[in-house]
């Protein structure tokens, strides 16, 4: 049975002059439809329709954090634009990724990709952890462009790298220069790196990579987290070996 | 060639393959493992407890093969320095699960290693060794205690189904020296399993008490009715004091807590019943012990024979009952006593059964017995000790009888024990929370028991008190 488009009208007037404190009851209804979206592409299109001039108006930001809750359940390439667009707010951003990491469209990924190289601060630490955690591939280089720049964007860029895991994602981290955190950040990740390369069956990637981290390290670690990273490297290496 | 000539080929290639000699030990070591086990063994001999672990993931979980484990167990372990790394050695190698480690550890386990060394070993035999491995373990068994009770924790884990046999043989052998046969009795009993019973059934009745006394207690733990005309045996055989009190305990769990417990007791009284008079009047107090109408009708015959003698055996029954069923007739027996030794026996059965839990009075009416039994009492013994097991009613009221006798010297020990013993209980302390405040605070004026003061400071600020276990 067809949807009742016209019950949603109340619904979404309430949410449109909705903020904090107010009664959430009264749009039920659309979390009722976002549901009945699934299986019914004819509703999903007048719900991302609605959403998205939700997103556009002058709403709330309670509203538009609902819509983007909303959207990460049954978003597709017809919502992007209008999340993309409020990637570089500090109001919006996060909730904005948030969905866009859930949205499997390649478009979505892009507005991510094209974001990352117009925001700063923690909003581009926020465009990198979202990249990584949709796998986007595509996004290794840009990323590693990053691990030489400011610390907290390079410590987090080498984070996702490090769930990235690719051999493009390894060669930047191989090819960093850095100290504090981030070196540490850097080492972390080149160890996921291997573990992955040992889990897939390329024990030589593998191994060079922790044979470069145990000649880094060195045969007397001083601090604990040497110590440890050494033995995660002495360990990674007696199981490529065998 | 012809395809069936071709054929005849192949067949005779795949036959010879499966027929060739192959090595009787494991295949050499590949060189990549080869590599991977020098630089595992550089690792657990530098000493560097970091690698550690990382050496002995290895040794459990890869380097596949005999002769890895041989050459850990019988190059490599000895020659570490540290006790530290042999130990570690050793539990890798019992978790490796590989026979081929066991001659190395042996040697370990009987030579004169660094004692957590030793006992290491004796673990690693239990974990890979059998049936052969017993008559090692149990010459160990009398060695210094750390390596005696090593390896009377590796007889009772070793597996194998001629292990418990051999045990039971090396039981039955009267020329072992008694305080291993006792060891033994309690690996057996440890071990719970149900053939080797008789051979505890045996030992119940051993010429040396030591053993006899080992094996009640065992059985006490595992018996069942089959057991039960051996344990009756043994109790027969039992010397009096505190062997013939464990035998009797032994017995009456079996009749009342253990499996089959009604099959049990019917056991017991078929022996009874069967016995010679002299056996009977030994065997009647533990028989009460586990009670019954069977058992109620005996006791019963007894008091009513004019026979003085066994009127007393069926008093010294009746006084021993397991339940509150009998404090009416106690009552009535004690108010017609003219003998005061007569009316001490019953009276001390009176206030044993008064504030039983299992039975079937409600708290207000124990506690009532208890006023009613003290009111019986002639003497400041009875009046203590029926006051602390008046703790054993779990309510505020017990609490408001108790206090009052704080105030009597010649009893307040005995209440103060009472009032700690029921300010024990949590859920009854914190509901009567100022009752039992103002309760421990004169427990703490009045008392001279330092394990008296120790529980009320406990209780009085929610800690809780940890009951020392009887050996």
């Amino acid at each position: 049975m067809a949807f009742d488009l016209a019950t949603l009208d109340a619904p979404f007037t309430a949410l449109k002059a909705f903020n904090w404190g107010s009664d959430a009851n009264a749009f039920k209804p659309i979390d009722a439809a976002v549901v009945a979206a699934h299986g019914d592409a004819a509703l999903r299109a007048e719900l991302e329709k609605r959403f998205g001039q939700l997103l556009a108006d002058d709403s709330s930001r309670a509203t538009k954090e609902y819509v983007c809750r909303k959207l990460a359940m049954i978003g597709t390439s017809a919502s992007v634009s209008a999340l993309a667009t409020l990637l570089p707010s500090e109001d919006h951003s996060h909730m904005s990724r948030f969905a866009l990491e859930r949205i499997g469209a390649p478009e979505a990924a892009e507005a991510l990709r094209t974001a990352l190289g117009k925001v700063e601060g923690t909003l581009k630490i926020g465009m990198i952890s979202s990249l990584a955690a949709r796998g986007d591939k595509a996004s290794v280089p840009a990323i590693g462009g990053m691990l030489g720049g400011d610390a907290k964007i390079a410590a987090a860029a080498a984070e996702a790298l490090g769930t990235l895991r690719t051999p493009e994602a390894a060669a930047a981290l191989a090819g960093a220069k850095a100290d504090g955190d981030v070196a540490a950040a850097i080492t972390d990740a080149r160890l996921a790196c291997a573990e992955s390369f040992l889990a897939k069956g390329d024990r030589a990637a593998a191994k060079a990579i922790y044979e470069s981290i145990n000649a880094a390290v060195g045969a007397e670690p001083k601090t604990h987290r040497e110590r440890a990273v050494r033995v995660a490297a002495k360990r990674g290496l007696l199981a490529t070996a065998e | 060639m012809s395809l069936r000539r071709a054929l005849a080929v192949v067949c005779l290639g795949i036959l010879s393959g499966l027929t060739a000699p192959r090595p009787l030990a494991a295949d050499p070591a590949p060189t990549a493992s080869r590599e991977v086990f020098d630089t595992v063994v550089d690792l657990i001999r530098s000493g560097d407890a970091d690698m550690r672990p990382v050496a002995m993931e290895k040794v459990r979980k890869g380097l596949k093969g005999e002769e890895f484990t041989r050459e850990l167990a019988e190059k490599v372990l000895p020659g570490l320095k540290k006790p530290e790394d042999q130990t570690a050695l050793l539990a890798a190698l019992a978790d490796r699960a590989d026979r081929a480690a066991l001659p190395g550890i042996m040697a370990l386990a009987k030579g004169q290693a660094d004692a957590s060394v030793r006992t290491a070993a004796i673990r690693g035999v239990a974990a890979l060794g059998g049936a052969d491995d017993v008559p090692l373990l149990m010459s160990l068994l009398s060695g210094d205690n750390a390596s005696g009770e090593a390896a009377r924790g590796a007889l009772v884990a070793i597996r194998g189904t001629d292990v418990s046999p051999r045990l039971v043989t090396a039981l039955a052998d009267k020329d072992r020296p008694a305080p291993e046969r006792v060891a033994l009795v309690g690996i057996l009993a440890e071990r719970r399993e149900s053939a080797t019973l008789p051979a505890l059934v045996a030992a119940a009745i051993d010429p040396d008490a030591t053993i006899r006394a080992a094996a009640m207690k065992a059985l006490g733990t595992l018996g069942g009715p089959a057991e039960v005309p051996g344990m009756v045996a043994g109790l027969l055989a039992a010397q009096a004091g505190a062997e013939r009190n464990d035998a009797e305990r032994a017995l009456v769990l079996v009749c009342t807590q253990n499996r089959d417990k009604e099959e049990a007791a019917a056991a017991f009284l078929t022996r009874f019943q069967a016995a010679d008079p002299s056996a009977q009047e030994s065997l009647l107090p533990t028989l009460a012990r586990v009670g019954g109408p069977a058992v109620m009708k005996i006791v019963n015959g007894l008091i009513a024979s004019p026979d003085l003698a066994q009127r007393k055996l069926g008093l010294t029954a009746l006084s021993r009952w397991p339940d509150a069923t009998v404090k009416d007739q106690l009552l009535d027996l004690i108010g017609k006593a003219t003998d005061e030794e007569e009316r001490r026996l019953l009276l001390g059965g009176l206030i044993r059964i008064a504030p039983l839990p299992d039975n079937t009075l409600d708290p207000a009416q124990k506690l009532a017995l208890v006023e009613q039994t003290m009111k019986l009492c002639t003497r400041d013994e009875e009046r203590g000790r029926l006051l602390e097991r008046a703790s054993a009613i779990r309510t505020v009221d017990a609490l408001r009888y108790v206090l009052p006798y704080v105030d009597q010297p010649s009893l307040a020990e005995s209440a103060c024990l009472s009032v700690v013993e029921l300010a024990h209980h949590q859920k009854l302390r914190d509901g009567n929370k100022d009752e039992f405040m103002k309760a421990l605070d004169k427990v703490l004026t009045t008392t001279k028991n330092e394990e008296v003061i120790d529980r009320a400071n406990r209780y009085k600020v929610g800690k809780t008190w940890e009951r020392k276990k009887a050996k």
